[in-house]
């Protein structure tokens, strides 16, 4: 072998093991475009700003990611997001103690996550499809048991305070919450048992049973991941509105699925991380920051959302084909 | 190694699906330190046999002894632990997974991380893999790379280099040389002789008669579900046992 070639087959080897690098590049690029463009950028409030975003996507997004490794998919968590946290609004404004009311809304998004997990798993149906049922059907519940009204609630208390209260400046609990989270199941992917389970059910299912894993299992655990995060994330942004309406979390199921494939992580599992959902976030939170900051109308963040997931995923597959060579 | 019972006996094996007889009255075994061809042509019911032997599902009549004792296989696992090891063709490594993750997958090592989480043993999983890997032969940068990396033959070492780690008493070896170029199958023949020098049983599925007839100490002809006989190596040639295939008669002086 010699050195040219050495040379590139280790920094393919690098790109191989570092699903998140074409996540990396776009968040520069952005950052550097908006620095120029948009006033007010380069400011602490500007970076909470973003960080508020992110943190609440990123919780969602990251359980999408653990399952999306393991080769699944999950559609409802915008509805799960709306669902939690609506549960979560109408307990406390009946007077029931909040932290009951949170370990509560934990509890139903738990229970959606293992009905999509038992569904998909037990019906051998692809879970997009058991998934996009769940989105309807508990956003639909939600519409029906608020009438399409808003909940409020104007008390402070140290719970809400605790889940997303200002830390400095316009700075979040969220973020810290976040920054917990995917560290924790970052290393629950990367160093235990579970995590290597995890790839090797959606890496290939089929040879992972045959090696003695429990698939079935590692994927409806993962669903119930994916879900309990996606509630509690919503119960972390009521607890920033201290309002929620019925279509909240509409759409965010996209958001976070394109956060988690400009990450670099497959669709298809078997490869993925957390550090590329991470940067995912991150880069979608400046792009609707930035965006209004540099007056553009709000209409076209989502376009912007749009092209970026397309170059990213083009990129990525690039990378990892050039990389395979 | 001479024991008065076979390391496998499977006795009065039946199954069928719907209305399909896949296995009729097949008795099969396995001595200790043998190797066996399990041959036929596809659909014969060889890869059914096989995934009785290993717990992928279970018989609808029959009994299995392992060791001289009666089993019942509800999973692959419970293959697996008994020390019976199986290489899929395709399916024996996950592809976007690393060589050591690979080697390890399903049992890896575990050490206490900060008292209470179990994680998993790097250290061990990464210096044990590149061991076996010096051992077989095969050359990588390192073992944290991908399987893809790997060529098929050097797939199939590494998968029989990780049953013979894990003490397998049987390897059972599915289409082994199917895929690869004729220097490479050398390869992974040398090794399952070596198995067999380690002390295992190999079962050895396979089309290639001649792949099979060199490494081969008794071959196992199914056709239509139904076994057509046992022969001992130096009982037939590569050209009788064709035969047997291709008229799908029974042999009379079989072995029992």
């Amino acid at each position: 072998m010699n050195d040219r070639k050495s040379l590139t087959s280790l920094v393919g080897k690098y790109f191989r093991q570092h699903p998140e690098c074409g996540a990396l590049v776009g968040l520069i690029v952005v950052f550097i475009g908006f620095s120029f463009t948009a006033t007010r950028f380069l400011t602490a409030d500007s970076f909470a700003g973003i960080v508020t975003v992110a943190s609440e996507l990123g919780i969602v997004a990251t359980g999408v990611t653990f399952l999306m490794i393991s080769g699944e998919f999950d559609l409802s968590v915008g509805s799960v997001f709306g669902f939690s946290a609506m549960l979560f609004a109408i307990a406390a404004v009946n007077g029931i103690p909040l932290l009951i009311g949170l370990l509560l809304a934990l509890l139903a998004a738990a229970g959606i996550g293992l009905i999509n997990g038992y569904i998909t798993v037990r019906f051998q149906i692809p879970s997009f499809i058991t998934t996009l049922g769940a989105l309807m059907l508990w956003r639909g519940v939600l519409l029906a048991i608020t009438g399409g009204f808003p909940v409020r609630f104007w008390e402070s208390s140290r719970i809400l305070d605790f889940l997303n209260g200002n830390l400095w400046g316009e700075f979040r609990a969220s973020a810290i919450w976040f920054f917990v989270i995917i560290f924790l199941l970052n290393f629950i992917l990367l160093r235990t048992r579970y995590g290597n389970a995890t790839y090797a059910t959606g890496g290939n299912k089929d040879a992972a049973r045959l090696l003695g894993i429990s698939v079935d299992r590692v994927k409806i655990g993962n669903f119930v991941i994916c879900s309990v995060l996606a509630g509690f994330a919503g119960c972390i942004q009521f607890a920033r509105f201290c309002s929620v309406d019925p279509v909240r979390g509409q759409n965010m199921e996209l958001e976070a699925i394109a956060a988690v494939v400009v990450g670099g992580t497959l669709m298809t599992g078997g490869y993925g991380n957390l550090i590329g959902t991470l940067l995912g976030v991150l880069l979608i939170g400046m792009l609707r920051s930035g965006l209004v900051m540099a007056g553009a109308p709000a209409y076209w963040y989502q376009a912007f959302v749009g092209l970026i997931l397309i170059i990213a995923v083009i990129l990525n597959t690039y990378i990892k084909r050039w990389s395979l060579k | 190694m001479k024991k008065n019972y076979n390391l496998i006996e499977m006795k009065e094996i039946n199954k069928h699906f719907g209305t399909v007889i896949a296995l009729k009255n097949v008795n099969f075994n396995v001595q200790y330190q043998e190797i066996v061809g399990l041959v036929g042509d596809n659909g014969a019911g060889k890869s059914t046999l096989i995934k009785i032997l290993t717990g992928v599902f279970p018989a609808d009549s029959g009994e299995i002894y392992f060791e001289g004792k009666q089993i019942k296989l509800d999973s692959p696992k419970m293959a697996r632990d008994l020390g019976i090891e199986t290489v899929y063709q395709n399916l024996a490594l996950i592809d976007l997974m690393s060589i050591a993750r690979n080697f390890f997958l399903g049992r890896e090592p575990v050490r206490p991380w900060a008292g209470v989480i179990k994680v998993l043993d790097k250290p061990k999983i990464n210096s044990t893999t590149e061991e076996v890997l010096k051992d077989i032969g095969i050359k990588v940068r390192s073992v944290e790379e991908e399987v893809s990396v790997l060529s098929g033959g050097e797939r199939q070492s590494v998968a029989i280099g990780r049953a013979i780690y894990f003490g397998a008493k049987l390897l059972v070896l599915d289409e082994p040389t199917a895929a690869l170029s004729i220097k490479e199958s050398h390869k992974v023949l040398d090794y399952v002789l070596e198995a067999k020098e380690r002390g295992l049983s190999v079962i050895f599925i396979t089309h290639n008669i001649y792949h099979v007839y060199s490494v081969a100490d008794r071959f196992t002809i199914l056709e239509h579900g139904e076994k057509l006989g046992d022969f001992k190596k130096d009982e037939v040639s590569t050209e009788d046992i064709i035969e047997v295939i291709r008229t799908g008669r029974k042999i009379e002086k079989e072995r029992t």
